[in-house]
């Protein structure tokens, strides 16, 4: 075999090693910058309220939004249920689910009948809260 | 990546396998040998099997894990057949049984998930540390330990005219990961608050700290009786990092870092063989033909390397001491040079990637710090043996996984990402 075919054939050889690496690592990468923009947690804001204008929060996972003490974010607002409403944040979009309550769930003015995905900038009234997703 | 990919990717790398055969037979101005038709059909039975056996138990897995596991095997078999022909076919035998083992692993998980193993954890704590104890029985026995180099880390099985050996370290370190993940999940907070002072330094419990002197007792253990350098640090070394992603605590790894350094100054002090090792990192060439030659053979053969290698076949790392084990990296790096080496390290810098995020993606605490953990020991032991290798760390005798040749690192590597893979599927991705 010339030298010239075996220095061939080694190049084409590492050559074949990379290729696969560039296919791998072109998998991972995808994987992991969908996981950190999944990761980053939305900020919804308290704009209007009685007594808790101003304040924010961030949708890591689940949250029950509501009057209870037992709530995730507990809202100072006597038109707010118990457990009145329930965030999620899953695959990058945050849900937005009515848990019965009694006054209702307002996304942009209109009651909510079923789950639904927010954008941002929606804003949320419950009882005479408005949230809004930053 | 799609499953086709992923398919293709696996049958590439046993077709890497097959060239680098034929490749060696041809520097040596021989006809191929059936080593070049078997192997690949060897690689496309074991990986392949797996694949499948992931596709119906782990269907949601992550699909980086096998193709990866499969170039790292497929490299590290190559340069291990062209040193040893024999080695190399037996390499085989252990890909097909690990594959196996990796499916069943797999096949008994398939209904509970990988968190049953939480049920067993002191169990894996006692065979764990049993098995790390194992090689110390002594000769004699049906079942008794035996000094190899220096260090006494293999058993020898034996009945009547049959013998086995064994590296037990190997299994002993997935089942303390798996311990340490189920320990850690339950005792995270408890781990978390550092309710006493010391001067500036926060402190938890003391009683919280008995584990992490545990964990420090067993690691000198390993190392004074064993003379095992290198699981001696891969223990010690993960054990505080899984700490530190349990708690969050810099409060850890710093102690880790104290008791390592006071630990190995010890070591040095009163241990000649580590002193030798260490001598031997820092002065290769003061006692060429003794206690450096290992270490000065392996940066000769790094720098004959060059950029592209001597192609394989055509080096010499036959003169490396353990150059189908510990010493795989620098044979590799001789052959196929930096660009080789560079693409060696590149594959575990995925694995890593691909490990740590299944770890970072899981919600489940137990889940989390398994991936993370195991992970960690693939990263580790990937560290002390390249860094020994190329000179930035003194030699720790430990294999490369998937790559050195050797059953038991090969069959607990490969049961190593068939839990990955579970854990993945399991956290969904």
């Amino acid at each position: 075999m010339p030298a010239l075919a075996l220095h061939l054939i080694k190049i084409g050889f590492i050559a074949l090693l990379y290729l696969f690496l560039w296919a791998v690592g072109r998998g991972i990468a995808g994987h992991l910058r969908a996981e950190s923009a999944r990761s980053e947690a939305p900020t919804v804001a308290v704009t209007e309220s009685p007594a808790q204008a101003g304040l924010t929060f961030r949708v890591t996972g689940p949250l029950i939004l509501g009057r209870s003490p037992d709530a995730d974010v507990v809202l100072d607002d006597q038109f707010a249920s118990d457990f009145h409403a329930r965030l999620a944040f899953q695959g990058g979009e945050v849900r937005l689910h009515d848990l019965g309550s009694t006054n209702g769930t307002f996304v942009n003015g209109e009651r909510l009948a079923a789950p639904l995905t927010l954008a941002r900038g929606d804003r949320v009234q419950i009882g005479q809260t408005v949230l809004e997703l930053r | 990546m799609s499953r086709t990919t992923e398919a293709v990717l696996v049958s590439l790398a046993a077709a890497l396998a097959g060239a680098g055969a034929v490749i060696a037979s041809l520097a040596a101005g021989e006809a191929p040998t059936y080593d070049a038709l078997v192997a690949p059909a060897v690689f496309l039975a074991a990986f392949g099997g797996l694949l499948l056996a992931v596709r119906r138990w782990a269907g949601r897995a992550a699909r980086s894990l096998v193709p990866l596991a499969a170039w790292l095997t497929a490299l590290g078999w190559v340069e291990v057949a062209r040193i040893d022909r024999d080695l190399g076919r037996l390499q085989q035998w252990w890909l097909l049984v690990g594959a196996a083992l990796a499916a069943g692993t797999l096949y008994l998980l398939r209904r509970r998930g990988v968190g049953v193993l939480r049920r067993y954890r002191y169990l894996f704590l006692v065979t764990g540390l049993g098995l790390l104890l194992l090689p110390l029985l002594p000769a004699g026995w049906p079942v008794r330990g035996v000094t190899l180099n220096g260090s006494r880390l293999w058993v020898r099985l034996q009945a009547g005219d049959l013998s086995l050996s064994f590296q037990p370290g190997e299994a002993a370190k997935l089942l303390i990961v798996a311990f340490l993940a189920s320990y850690l999940a339950d005792r995270h907070r408890a781990l978390t608050v550092m309710p006493r002072r010391l001067g500036p330094v926060g402190l938890p419990e003391p009683r919280q700290l008995l584990p992490v002197l545990l964990a420090f007792g067993v690691s000198f253990a390993v190392l004074i009786y064993q003379r095992d350098l290198g699981a001696s640090l891969l223990l010690f070394v993960v054990f505080a990092a899984m700490l530190y992603a349990a708690t969050g605590r810099l409060a850890y790894p710093a102690a880790a870092l104290v008791l390592l350094a006071g630990g190995g100054l010890a070591a040095y002090q009163y241990f000649d063989h580590v002193r030798a090792r260490v001598e031997a990192w820092l002065h290769p060439f003061a006692d060429f033909a003794g206690t450096g030659y290992q270490v000065a053979q392996g940066l000769f053969a790094l720098g004959s390397g060059s950029l592209t290698g001597t192609g394989i076949g055509a080096g010499h790392p036959q003169l490396i001491p353990a150059a189908a084990t510990d010493f795989v990296f620098a044979a590799i790096a001789e052959e196929l040079g930096l660009a080789g080496g560079l693409a060696v390290v590149a594959a575990y810098a995925l694995l890593a990637a691909a490990g740590f995020g299944i770890a970072l993606r899981s919600r489940d605490p137990f889940r989390k710090l398994l991936a993370g953990g195991l992970t960690l020991t693939l990263v580790v032991q990937t560290v002390l043996i390249v860094g020994g290798v190329l000179r930035l760390l003194p030699l720790t005798g430990i294999t490369l996984p998937f790559m050195s040749y050797g059953g038991s690192s090969l069959l607990a590597n490969l049961v190593l990402i068939s839990l990955l893979a579970r854990v993945s599927h399991e956290e969904g991705s």
